[in-house]
């Protein structure tokens, strides 16, 4: 059921302005929305950035930490101390972001000292000091890389034409080479030199010999490791402190979102302007109440302009399946209508269907029921869990019904899929009509309640009527009335589906409303996946079965077998489980909702403790 | 063995090997397109992996269509039917549908996960909106997956 919406206006003095928006995020239940005229603090780009780089230093606090395991639940804090400001961990983050730039600067220097290294390592082995290869009197010196294909021809030559010649190292550019040659010979070799494809390259700027130059590069290198390999020691010792990161975060996060809380001003006063639950009014008006006497909080129906936000309420057991109709589009206020009722059992049943074997669903009760236990998923994904937790229960019933365990039959109570395909079939296609004709009564209801009596008859009555008809044609005992009510259908549905058009439209319109049984068709057919989904997780998990009984003549075969068994029956149920929940969501859009539901509500989402790395807990709300 | 025979566990390899191929080349489009996104975003990657591996499915009804075929035939079990040419090719036949349209599907299917993939790049909450738009696709696989099991189903050996 949808709860109304109030629209709520608060005025209360500047001074006491970040007092009552704490207290009205502890509360949780004021959306804030911005008006004409409304503003933002200046703060709040300041707040932002701040959380933008406290979230930024716990991803590079995390990297050198490894994650947290993956069904550990987050830490829990309590609300009082989720609202202190603890300077450590500002202090620590501080400290973080100092770490970051020093190792970022400490591999920017790792880097350029390796390629100094590379470009030193050909010279080594030359035993002249590089700052004395400039020409003396008679003999000129040039060096310079060759191809690595033939040294040995280039240096014979460069012999030939006067040259003293000394293959140095192998760098990227190739070989080097060092030659040493009268100032008379100096052209006939460079020549020469040409022609073998030599590349004049001069020697790195330093006093002494190369292999100093080598040694000393090494050292920097090898010190700069060192300080990296400290600073990282020091982020991962500061990363132990993680969680005081993780509540600066979200602390963070929670100051950034009531800054931007957009508000009108004068002088001395501000406005607040929002969405509240009908039927949480007072929690709001404790709220400020325990902040401040001096406000003015009114609360008024929305009209026909405004756009007020979605709030399902419905027991525990339709709550959680809420998410899947939520991920379609939220029930829109001013349609009225909440499908999750009706949805909700059809779902489960559905899923069941689809998966439909007693042991797969035995092992989905207890895996999610240790899954919900100890991570304790939160909001939506929570809730996907939970629809999947209760859906094990279906799962349960239908395989026994069916008489389906790990992929073996067994006594179905009914028959089984595979030994009577058509009748499984024809099973589903009289659940499909019955999930439909839901949708359709739904919305015929829906059309009486808000005075459409005659919309509800023509429109979803005559066609209820009709299709019920034409399946009793296949019973020859019931054969006869049903070719009297097929015959009322499709009468009431030719001379009335065109009732708002005119002239000529009005006949047109009743053909084309006939014609619909087209749609009605596919869309029962569309239930034989159904059918296809519970035969394909019966057989996988009987082929599973029959390649372990296959290998299991000796003791290694026996082993194996198991293996063959865990894995096989792991991947069947887990492939099971993504089929049954995208089959039976496309169920639930296409065909269901198609019926009776277009949605269109926008999320109610308000000003609250909203965190992401860790959970408050606030046991003294007296709100 | 008879020819009917051959022909059949032609059949059954046809279909368990077009919709794999067509899978495997779905479940690539949607991991390319998803490999990206991760990337940028790796928290998406949970969300990404439901809607890549919908493609996946065709290669498991056709894999199924096979087993039936192949258990129907008493291959299994020791004691092979004799199967005469007409069976044969009656179970050829029926093994087509899955086979062929599987193929297809996957791929298209994969396409269109990889466009449902960018589109929660971009709206991570409109994941479960692109996995209807691929269920849509896959429609048209399980109706031929069907139509495979009830003719295997059907033919009188």
């Amino acid at each position: 059921m949808i709860v109304p919406m109030k629209k709520a206006v608060l005025f209360a003095l500047k001074q006491d302005r970040e007092a009552l928006l704490l207290s009205l995020q502890r509360s949780g239940e004021f959306m804030i929305i911005p008006v004409e005229e409304s503003t933002q603090l200046s703060q709040k780009d300041q707040a932002e950035m701040n959380a933008l780089k406290a979230e930024n230093t716990l991803g590079f606090a995390t990297r050198y930490q490894g994650k947290r395991s993956f069904l550990a639940p987050n830490p829990e804090i309590p609300y009082e101390k989720f609202i202190q400001t603890n300077e450590d961990a500002t202090e620590l983050a501080r400290q973080l972001e100092q770490l970051e730039e020093q190792i970022s600067a400490a591999g920017t220097e790792i880097g350029s000292l390796e390629a100094q290294r590379d470009q030193l390592a050909p010279w080594v082995t030359l035993e002249i000091p590089l700052h004395k290869l400039g020409a003396t009197r008679s003999v000129r010196f040039h060096t310079g890389y060759i191809g690595l294909g033939n040294a040995d021809a280039v240096k014979d030559s460069l012999q030939q034409a006067g040259a003293e010649v000394e293959i140095l190292g192998t760098g990227a550019e190739g070989r080097l080479l060092f030659l040493a040659c009268h100032y008379s010979d100096e052209e006939a070799v460079m020549e020469a030199a040409k022609a073998a494809g030599f590349a004049e390259s001069t020697p790195p700027r330093f006093e002494g010999l190369a292999a100093d130059a080598y040694a000393l590069c090494e050292h920097k290198l090898e010190e700069a490791q060192a300080l990296q390999k400290d600073l990282i020691q020091q982020v991962a010792d500061l990363a132990d402190r993680r969680e005081e990161l993780e509540i600066l975060c979200d602390q963070l996060k929670a100051q950034c979102e009531r800054l931007s809380a957009p508000a009108t001003e004068t002088e001395a006063t501000f406005c607040l302007h929002g969405w509240v639950r009908s039927d949480r009014m007072d929690k709001v008006k404790k709220a400020v109440e325990q902040v401040t006497e001096a406000y003015d909080l009114a609360f008024s129906d929305p009209t026909e302009e405004d756009d007020p936000p979605t709030v399902t309420k419905n027991n525990r057991f339709v709550t959680q399946f809420e998410t899947i109709t939520d991920m379609f589009s939220r029930p829109k206020p001013s349609e009225g209508l909440d499908p999750n009722p009706v949805m909700a059992p059809w779902y489960w049943i559905i899923f069941g269907l689809m998966m439909g074997d007693a042991g797969y669903g035995l092992i989905m009760a207890i895996l999610l029921y240790v899954f919900l236990k100890v991570k304790k998923p939160k909001g939506e994904f929570g809730k996907l869990v939970r629809v999947m937790w209760y859906s094990s229960i279906t799962t349960m019933i239908w395989g026994v019904v069916f008489g389906s365990y790990f992929g073996e039959t067994w006594h179905p109570l009914l028959f089984a899929p595979l030994d009577n395909p058509v009748g499984m079939l024809v099973f589903c296609l009289i659940l499909g009509v019955l999930h439909i004709f839901s949708g359709m009564i739904l919305k015929m209801y829906h059309d009486i309640k808000n005075g459409h009596f005659w919309d509800a008859i023509f429109d979803q009555l005559s066609w209820i009527i009709l299709i019920t008809g034409l399946g009793f044609l296949f019973l020859p005992q019931l054969a006869k009335a049903g070719q009297v009510m097929a015959a009322i259908g499709a009468l009431t549905i030719l001379f009335t589906a065109g009732r708002n058009k005119k002239g000529f439209g009005k006949i047109t319109g009743g053909l084309g409303g006939l014609y619909n049984i087209t749609g009605y068709m596919s869309d029962i057919l569309s239930y034989s996946r159904i059918l296809a989904l519970s035969l394909a997780t019966g057989v996988i998990g009987m082929v599973m079965n029959l390649l372990a009984g296959m290998i299991q003549g000796s003791v290694i075969g026996f082993v194996l077998s198991l293996a063959i068994y865990f894995v096989g029956h792991a991947f069947n149920i887990v492939m099971g489980l993504l089929s049954a929940y995208v089959h039976d969501s496309r169920l639930q859009y296409i065909e269901f909702f198609g019926k009776c539901y277009e949605g269109g509500g926008k999320p109610f989402k308000p000003l609250s403790v909203a965190t992401k790395h860790v959970d408050v807990i606030d046991q003294n709300n007296e709100i | 063995m008879t020819f009917g025979t051959v022909i059949a566990i032609v059949g059954a390899a046809i279909a368990a090997t077009l919709a794999g191929i067509g899978s495997a080349m779905g479940v690539r489009l949607g991991g390319q397109a998803a490999a990206g996104v991760v990337s940028e975003n790796p928290d998406l990657f949970g969300k990404l992996l439901v809607l890549q591996a919908l493609p996946g499915t065709q290669g498991i009804y056709g894999f199924l269509t096979a087993v039936i075929i192949i258990v129907r035939m008493g291959l299994l079990g020791g004691s092979a039917i004799a199967l005469t040419t007409g069976q044969g090719w009656a179970l050829f036949g029926a093994a087509m549908p899955i086979g062929i349209v599987g193929l297809f599907s996957a791929i298209y299917q994969g396409q269109t996960a990889a466009s449902a993939i960018h589109m929660t790049a971009k709206q991570p909450d409109a994941s479960a909106k692109g996995i209807t738009m691929c269920a849509l696709v896959e429609t048209y696989a399980i109706l031929a997956l069907l139509v495979s099991i009830l003719l295997i189903f059907g033919i009188q050996l």
